[in-house]
């Protein structure tokens, strides 16, 4: 079975004590990340994430179904992750690894239980019809950062996506095809994004943010912060590791309000442009049998 | 990469006239041909032909994802763990592990090998790699019984900090550019000679490159082992010709000053 190399004793070490000198291997700032960037497919709720070298789709879809007997009012809202061998030679199909679990968890606590989406609006008739949006995120190139990028890719293809409308008259649902009606975006309340920092030494007292994965695989702790550009922090994950220091953790969060800041500021962009490249806009337009309602 | 060599595909008939005929030397075939008895000459992968009319060799430049292991190759292989009589390396994360015997270094003997960690560089050449078996290594000429500086990579000594060196991922093509005699000239690369120049202040590191894409680059300062193996790896990704080389190794010397 084809796997993932392990780092050589020589890179491991070198990365470890470049970093007490504060000295990445690709020259970056500890606290610096790499060019982010967001990019829209031609369908509603299709976000291409590109983090450095990694890079992760995600794909928004919803469906109308029956919602579950125990929440009738609610839709029904899951993501999916999956991390395929094209990604790395560790992976395999139908067997997620931890990564994989921790991954899709992750994204669920953040996007998920943070409320982001009001799944209350999802429903249609209570106990019967609700929509399920389902996110599938790809993960197509893994160099480390997995979690952020992921993220931003999941919020970005959620307030990309439009479902079709619908309506109720006299106990029928009709749901329109986007020639006959527009169709409209999810109830969206907040963006939460993941910022992820990486421990190195003994005590881990070198803050790393956004390692690639070669300084993942050398790191002693790591943790996961979720938080919306107000500052309202969603979730913090440390996943074991080595203990660090809790006031080195609350500067981590608040440079990390700052990162989340800045993508949500080019997420909010890119959104902008993509609606101005949709919008034929102009007379003809207007004249259209399908436009906007 | 040199150009106006004839690029052939797989399975294409090489045109006859292309062939290399030498009066006395038998003409020996490199990577990407196969020979078909009697008369026929084939490529298997995609590349450039190139020809030496005076060795009367031929083979196929390409570059390709994933290492093939062939003889006389140099390589940095990565220690997986010792059985009795050898080391199991891996190469790459696709290729099946190769062994290294522990009595293939220079004067080993029973009670004198060297013992070699997991996760321990080696730089290595291919003794053996036949096409159904694991590849064998070794770090030592059996002609001479010398090693010429393959062995063990960068074991950290008290005195340097970043003994150890670091190990960089390149594409294939690029480290068989790298490997060339005249790699200047023919390879097109003259970023470790513009390094250790004028360009780049005169900086001190050795470097061993593997043919398997991976580079080790060592020096007494971090500092100057992130610098090379910056300058590497983006020549190698951007497709930089020697002017954008030079252009690449000012720009990181001035960044890391």
């Amino acid at each position: 079975m084809p796997r993932e190399a392990e780092p050589s004793l020589n890179e491991k070490q070198f990365v470890t004590q470049a970093l007490q000198e504060n000295l990445r291997l690709d020259g970056r700032q500890l606290d610096q990340y790499r060019p982010l960037e967001i990019s829209f497919g031609d369908q509603y709720g299709v976000a291409d994430v590109t983090l450095g070298k990694t890079r992760v789709l995600a794909k928004a879809t919803a469906e109308v179904t029956v919602p579950y007997v125990d929440r009738p009012l609610d839709g029904i809202f899951t993501i999916a992750t999956e991390l395929s061998p094209m990604t790395s030679p560790a992976f395999e199909v139908n067997r997620p690894t931890e990564t994989e679990v921790l991954l899709s968890r992750l994204l669920e606590k953040t996007v998920r239980r943070s409320g982001a989406l009001d799944t209350e609006s999802l429903c249609l008739v209570a106990g019967q019809k609700c929509w399920s949006v389902r996110v599938d995120v790809h993960v197509v190139s893994h160099d480390g950062g997995l979690t952020d990028a992921a993220c931003v890719a999941v919020v970005g293809a959620l307030r990309h996506f439009r479902k079709p409308d619908t309506s109720m008259e006299a106990g029928r649902l009709t749901v329109y095809t986007p020639a006959e009606r527009e169709p409209v975006p999810l109830s969206w309340l907040h963006s939460p994004l993941c910022v992820t920092w990486s421990f190195f030494g003994d005590d881990g007292e070198t803050a790393v943010l956004d390692a690639t994965w070669l300084e993942e695989q050398v790191r002693v702790a790591s943790c996961t912060v979720s938080l919306n550009k107000h500052g309202e922090i969603c979730q913090i994950a440390k996943l074991g590791g080595t203990p660090v220091d809790a006031v080195a953790l609350l500067q981590c969060t608040s440079v990390a309000l700052v990162k989340v800041k800045e993508f949500s500021d080019l997420l909010d962009r890119r959104l902008a442009e993509d609606l101005k490249r949709r919008d034929k806009g102009g007379f003809m337009a207007e004249l259209r049998a399908e436009n906007d309602r | 990469m040199a150009t106006g060599h004839p690029v052939v595909l797989p399975g294409e008939t090489i045109d006859p006239s292309l062939i290399p005929s030498h009066p006395k030397n038998p003409l020996r075939l490199g990577p990407g041909l196969r020979h078909i008895p009697p008369t026929d000459i084939v490529p298997t992968v995609a590349g450039q032909l190139i020809t030496n009319p005076i060795k009367n060799s031929m083979w196929i430049e390409y570059n390709s994802n994933r290492y093939i292991p062939s003889p006389n190759d140099l390589i940095l292989a990565q220690i997986l763990r010792s059985t009795t009589d050898f080391y199991l390396c891996t190469l790459s994360p696709h290729t099946a592990p190769a062994t290294l015997p522990h009595l293939a270094f220079e004067g080993a003997t029973k009670k004198t090998r060297p013992i070699l960690q997991p996760g321990q560089l080696v730089y290595a050449r291919v003794a053996l790699a036949n096409k159904h078996m694991d590849a064998e290594l070794e770090c030592v000429s059996s002609t001479t019984g010398k090693a010429d500086g393959l062995g063990p990579l960068g074991t950290p000594t008290a005195t340097s900090t970043a003994g150890g060196g670091c190990a960089f991922d390149i594409s294939l093509g690029f480290a068989r550019r790298l490997l060339m005699a005249r790699s200047r000239e023919e390879g097109g690369v003259g970023v470790l000679e513009m390094l250790a120049g004028e360009e780049g202040g005169g900086l001190a590191f050795e470097t061993a490159v593997g043919r398997n894409g991976r580079v080790w680059v060592g020096s007494d300062s971090a500092r100057t082992v992130v610098l090379v193996g910056r300058a590497l790896q983006e020549t190698d990704r951007g497709g930089l010709g020697l002017e954008g080389q030079r252009r690449l190794v000012k720009k990181l010397v001035r960044e890391m000053r």
